[in-house]
């Protein structure tokens, strides 16, 4: 059939990239409903709801907890894979509710992800020392 | 093939036409409080990397009312974000132990006992069991 492999696109099947979105979104929605509710209850509102006094938030503490390897993973669980999480439904709903689609929009949501974790990791690395 | 194919109009206001549409968009929408705890943890890391005194000021900037009120309801955000995770689970990903399934009631609340066990181990963590707060 000549007809069909007139245009040359139709004849290379182009590979999506959504898998590797869907992943990182799928990741960071296991980390915010793991993470998230802890956090924000004792390190956010703690103080405000009672639960924990300023002491227990002090600086030594906290710069000890955050700035230790186990608390890079953390950070990556708490921050960077709820910002793909984030810019990932976003984007989707930037075209459900019909105010941007296509390639202009994904980058801006991706890329601000990227960003964003690149200024999260660059700040973890900058307050280890 | 020369007529055109009937295409029904599509408002940016569907969503508000079915029960379904619109719990659909506000489990979208949980991730709008949810950047804003990012935001939070973001400064507070920035603070951390500056020193003491930088920290005593994110400590008193979290306890700001509009603060208090964002994370209350990026609080709120993630635990319904939770409940619809948890439910999908073993939708997507039945778990079988020899020829039976695991009951969907026992996977979740086993993701939920999870959530638990975060908080209880970042209150240990926080010292919570030698702090007399």
């Amino acid at each position: 059939m000549p007809m069909l492999n007139k245009n040359a696109s139709q004849t290379t099947p182009h590979r999506s990239d959504e898998p590797i979105w869907w992943s990182l979104f799928s990741a960071g929605g296991v980390c915010v409903a793991m993470l998230v509710p802890a956090i924000t209850l004792l390190v956010l509102l703690g103080i405000p709801l009672g639960l924990v006094s300023a002491e227990q938030l002090s600086y030594q503490r906290l710069h000890a907890l955050v700035f230790h390897p186990l608390g890079l993973g953390v950070v990556l669980g708490a921050m960077v894979l709820p910002l793909f999480h984030a810019m990932h439904r976003i984007h989707h709903g930037l075209h459900d509710l019909k105010l941007a689609h296509g390639r202009l929009a994904k980058w801006l949501c991706y890329g601000s992800a990227v960003l964003l974790s690149l200024l999260v990791l660059g700040l973890w690395f900058s307050g280890l020392g | 093939m020369s007529r055109k194919p009937y295409q029904p109009p599509m408002p940016a206001s569907w969503w508000l036409k079915h029960p379904a549409y619109r719990f659909y968009m506000l489990r979208e929408a949980t991730v709008l409080p949810l950047l804003f705890f990012v935001a939070s943890l973001l400064y507070g890391l920035y603070a951390l990397g500056q020193g003491e005194s930088s920290w005593l000021q994110y400590l008193s900037w979290l306890q700001q009312p509009w603060v208090i009120a964002l994370n209350s309801l990026a609080l709120v955000a993630s635990l319904f974000h939770a409940w619809t995770f948890f439910v999908l689970f073993p939708q997507v990903m039945p778990l079988r132990l020899g020829s039976r399934t695991l009951p969907a009631w026992l996977m979740v609340s086993a993701q939920w006992a999870g959530v638990l066990l975060v908080i209880l181990a970042l209150w240990w963590l926080l010292g919570g069991m030698n702090a007399d707060a």
